[in-house]
């Protein structure tokens, strides 16, 4: 589902005609990168003071007591690292031993299933999962990480096939282990497109964590479903309002990780 | 030799000779000011120029000198701040800039071809924007191709990366001169390419232009393109100050002032021999004979002549044979063949560094000079040339002291 | 697996509801097609009009980051309370994540046209509309073109979720698995519907190659 196309995130670093990073151009002065959290933040705190001050009935008041939307969000972070950090330990390790020179081979067959499985629906992949394997918390693991894999797979090689193969030549040249090339070399040239999958990981898996719902698997996405069931705006639009500003904030501390992580001088 | 053998001057219309040259085409520029808001000097300051119509002139400067912000003026690229230019007779600021455009060549560096059109397309662009019809447009197309040596067959279909840096920039001055405008704009068309691409092109803009005789203002910062080409060159010193407007010559032997002599110190002399042509120099006489005059005629000719030998000119006064008196030793009626046949002579358009590589290469320590369609106009030696510069050089030398006392 | 009683083969089932099952895959090539559509041209006229100004180029870039990090869900959650169910908030939150790639892409594309080109034609006495249309717009359409192609791959998913949302489409057999979990053909329907949607993707992602093929310059075809 969610928005943020991967691929082409990863893509636009190696396609001349998209520009590196367009989408996410680093929002260059300091005094910018923390007033877009301050600003969530207050949105945040302004809309559940104003649900909190509003009329409610019954159901609503359950549906929006402090509590309980506190738990939803927690549920919906602790899905989105989860499947995360699962995603990366699938896909770097993976990206990094199909981009050996003696995987090169299988590299186009990689990428062509990585783009038809791209091209699936989320809820698709999240539905079919729960009808194989029941519904739940770790279903719904099991299916972000299904879902968010194969672009993360694909991120890791192409940063790492865009390194200059002077780069590494020069670096066995003088004497360096396959093994150091990589560490050395490979690793962190192709850090800042690795650094920005990982961002680009944790917005997807924010937004497929929102389906989490249809499959039982908690998160703000169950306000929403709520919302509509009973039909009650105020918890719909919480939902909603609540799932936007966490993709935000999560997507802000992507490119804040990014920036700190990156190797100096690129 | 007299002025009246030389090669006609440009003025001199001939129905093959270049178009007279006409103020009407010309382009001037009065009193003319560029400032940009937020800096404190004007890009050009207070500008007056006449570009005579017919004439190649060359901006030349450093970069910041102004030099393309005052080209691009001309077009209306950039507005005047004040002042009045005028082409062709006309107040520029009076017509609609991309009315006026369309009748100003433009070229520039790298020649600017749009990728996703054909060569065809580029240089059809202006006739089209014109309203031509298309089979005009594409009779034109060939023309100009040719004008500019590409074979429209081969060429007109192409995409501009299919071709060479120089091919692209013969597209682009092909393009520029489409609907035959007047003026011309050239910004460093040929800073781009490799030394031996820009010399072939130089070579052919100048052929172009005694074809055209087009007014072209021709910006460069390469000293030595601007006194190949430049029929007159100002040197501009920041804010556009004209620091010398005058003829190459003029500016080898008499910079202006220390700014100029700065530009064109080092090699002076070589130069000089790049810019003078053989038609500027004074030719030595020798006696004339045809084959059919009789040979005591001729000897008398001789012993009168102070070379004491002479030249054999056929029917259509092209140089054949030099003749001496031994040659000539008990011989009654026409000269016939006798003599010895000459260098192949030089042409009188030929630049002096032309004429001194040909006199240091070859035997003769004479050879004939010729001008259109290989007539006789006199001879020349390596003394011809020193004298001529020596000559060249004091007058320069006079020049500067009287305009230091002044 | 145990395949609940009443449960046909997956060939089986597409036979059986092959009308229906191509009826909703017409909607939703169609619902994409639309949608993508009039994004081109809304995303187009927008970069048009933002890509002379860094400031509206940025602001329409950052704008353009800020609702593709939204999630689907939530948008055509918060778009029902005005626009109800149905096809209407579909197609526009559709419509609003396929502006996104175009604009960015347009504005890039138009924004990375070489100056000196753009020189040369007002130099040779092009107008401003004939630059924007004759030179600017080709150089830059292989980019907006690609653009657009990103804009199709996500309408294609999202236009799944839009089923929730009673929107039309293929999204449709996907939540009536969802519905009947566990029971007859819940595999099925769920397998068609998003087996449908990746082959629509990928037909679509083959015209878009075509439609480059066909209307990028030779000149500067890659």
């Amino acid at each position: 589902m969610s928005a943020p196309s991967p691929e082409i995130r990863a893509a636009s670093r190696t396609d001349a005609a998209e520009p590196a990073a367009a989408l996410h151009a680093p929002t260059g002065r300091s005094w910018r990168m923390l007033l877009e959290p301050v600003v969530i933040l207050v949105v945040g705190a302004a809309w559940m003071l104003y649900v909190e001050t509003s009329d409610l009935d019954s159901i609503e008041e359950r549906s929006l007591k402090p509590r309980y939307v506190w738990q939803k969000t927690w549920e919906h972070i602790e899905l989105t690292l989860v499947s995360t950090l699962i995603v990366l330990l699938i896909a770097v390790p993976l990206g990094i031993v199909l981009s050996r020179a003696w995987a090169r081979p299988a590299t186009p067959f990689v990428l062509a299933v990585a783009n038809i499985g791209q091209s699936a629906p989320a809820i698709g992949v999240v539905v079919l999962l729960a009808v194989l394997l029941g519904i739940g918390f770790w279903t719904t693991i099991v299916a972000l990480v299904a879902y968010g894999v194969l672009p993360a797979l694909r991120n890791t090689m192409v940063g790492l096939q865009q390194v200059d193969p002077d780069l590494t030549d020069a670096g066995r040249g003088i004497g360096m282990s396959p093994a150091r090339v990589l560490g050395r070399v490979e690793l962190p040239l192709a850090a800042p497109v690795i650094l920005a999958g990982i961002r680009t990981t944790l917005v997807l898996m924010v937004g497929t964590a929102s389906i989490a719902s249809f499959i039982s698997g908690g998160g703000l996405g169950d306000m929403i479903t709520t919302g509509v069931t009973t039909q009650r705006t105020p918890v719909l639009l919480t939902g909603c309002v609540l799932i936007g500003l966490l993709a935000l904030l999560i997507d802000w501390l992507g490119g804040v990780a990014t920036r700190l992580l990156a190797p100096k001088g690129l | 030799m007299s002025e009246a053998r030389s090669d006609p001057p440009p003025g001199g219309a001939t129905a093959a000779g270049p178009p007279a040259a006409d103020d009407s085409r010309g382009i001037e520029l009065i009193n003319v000011t560029k400032r940009y808001p937020g800096q404190r000097t004007p890009a050009v300051d207070d500008v007056t120029m006449t570009i005579p119509g017919g004439e190649i002139v060359v901006l030349l400067g450093p970069s910041g000198s102004g030099k393309t912000t005052m080209m691009r003026l001309i077009n209306r690229l950039i507005e005047p701040t004040s002042g009045k230019i005028i082409v062709a007779g006309r107040d520029t600021l009076g017509l609609n800039p991309t009315e006026l455009r369309r009748h100003i060549g433009y070229v520039i560096q790298n020649a600017g071809l749009f990728p996703h059109m054909t060569v065809a397309t580029n240089v059809g662009l202006v006739p089209q924007m014109l309203k031509w019809d298309r089979d005009r447009i594409a009779a034109r197309v060939d023309e100009l191709l040719e004008l500019v040596d590409m074979d429209p067959a081969t060429f007109r279909g192409r995409y501009p990366r299919e071709l060479s840096g120089g091919q692209q920039q013969r597209v682009g001055v092909a393009r520029a001169l489409a609907a035959d405008p007047p003026a011309m704009l050239m910004d460093e068309p040929f800073g781009a390419l490799d030394p031996i691409t820009r010399e072939h092109l130089q070579d052919s803009l100048l052929r172009l232009q005694e074809e055209l005789g087009k007014t072209i203002v021709f910006v460069t910062h390469d000293i030595d393109e601007a006194l190949k080409l430049g029929d007159r060159i100002a040197i501009l010193d920041e804010g556009s100050r004209i620091a010398q407007y005058a003829t190459p010559k003029e500016i080898l032997l008499d910079p202006a002032d220390a700014y100029v002599e700065q530009f064109v110190s080092g090699g002076q002399m070589m130069r000089l021999l790049q810019v003078s042509r053989v038609a500027d120099v004074p030719l030595q006489s020798v006696p004339e004979a045809a084959p059919r005059d009789d040979a005591a005629d001729v000897l008398a000719r001789i012993r009168a002549g102070k070379t004491g030998f002479g030249i054999v000119l056929d029917e259509r006064r092209r140089p054949v044979r030099w003749i001496h008196p031994e040659d000539l030793d008990g011989v009654t009626g026409p000269i016939g063949t006798r003599g010895m046949a000459t260098a192949t002579p030089i042409r009188a358009r030929s630049t002096l560094q032309q004429a001194l590589e040909r006199l240091i290469q070859i035997e003769h320590d004479w050879v004939p000079v010729v001008g259109p369609r290989d007539v006789y106009q006199g001879t020349v030696t390596l003394g011809t040339l020193q004298n001529a510069l020596r000559e060249m050089k004091d007058r320069g030398r006079v020049r500067r002291r009287g305009t230091a006392d002044a | 697996m145990i395949s609940p009683e009443g449960t046909v083969s997956f060939w089986e089932y597409l036979g059986s509801r092959r009308e229906r099952l191509v009826f909703e895959t017409w909607q939703h090539a169609s619902m994409v097609f639309q949608t993508v559509l009039v994004a081109l041209v809304l995303g187009v006229l927008i970069g048009v009009a933002v890509y002379r100004s860094a400031r509206l180029s940025a602001f329409a870039t950052s704008a353009a980051g800020v609702f593709f990090t939204v999630p689907s869900l939530a948008l055509l959650g918060l778009l029902i309370t005005p626009l109800g169910l149905g096809v209407a908030p579909s197609v526009v939150a559709l419509t609003l994540y396929s502006l996104l790639p175009i604009v960015r892409n347009t504005v890039v594309g138009l924004a990375g046209v070489d100056r000196t080109l753009v020189d040369a034609a007002r130099g040779i006495g092009m107008t401003r509309a004939a630059i924007l249309l004759r030179i600017e717009l080709p150089l830059a359409w292989p980019v907006i073109l690609t653009g657009a192609r990103v804009s199709t791959q996500l309408a294609m998913g999202i236009g799944a979720i839009a089923a929730y949302v009673n929107g039309p489409g293929l999204g449709e057999q996907i939540f009536s698995g969802l519905a009947r979990l566990g029971g007859a053909n819940a595999i099925n329907m769920t397998l068609a519907g998003t087996l449908g949607i990746v082959l629509l993707a990928l037909l679509f992602d083959g015209c878009f190659v075509l439609i480059g093929r066909l209307t990028t310059p030779r000149g500067i075809r890659v």
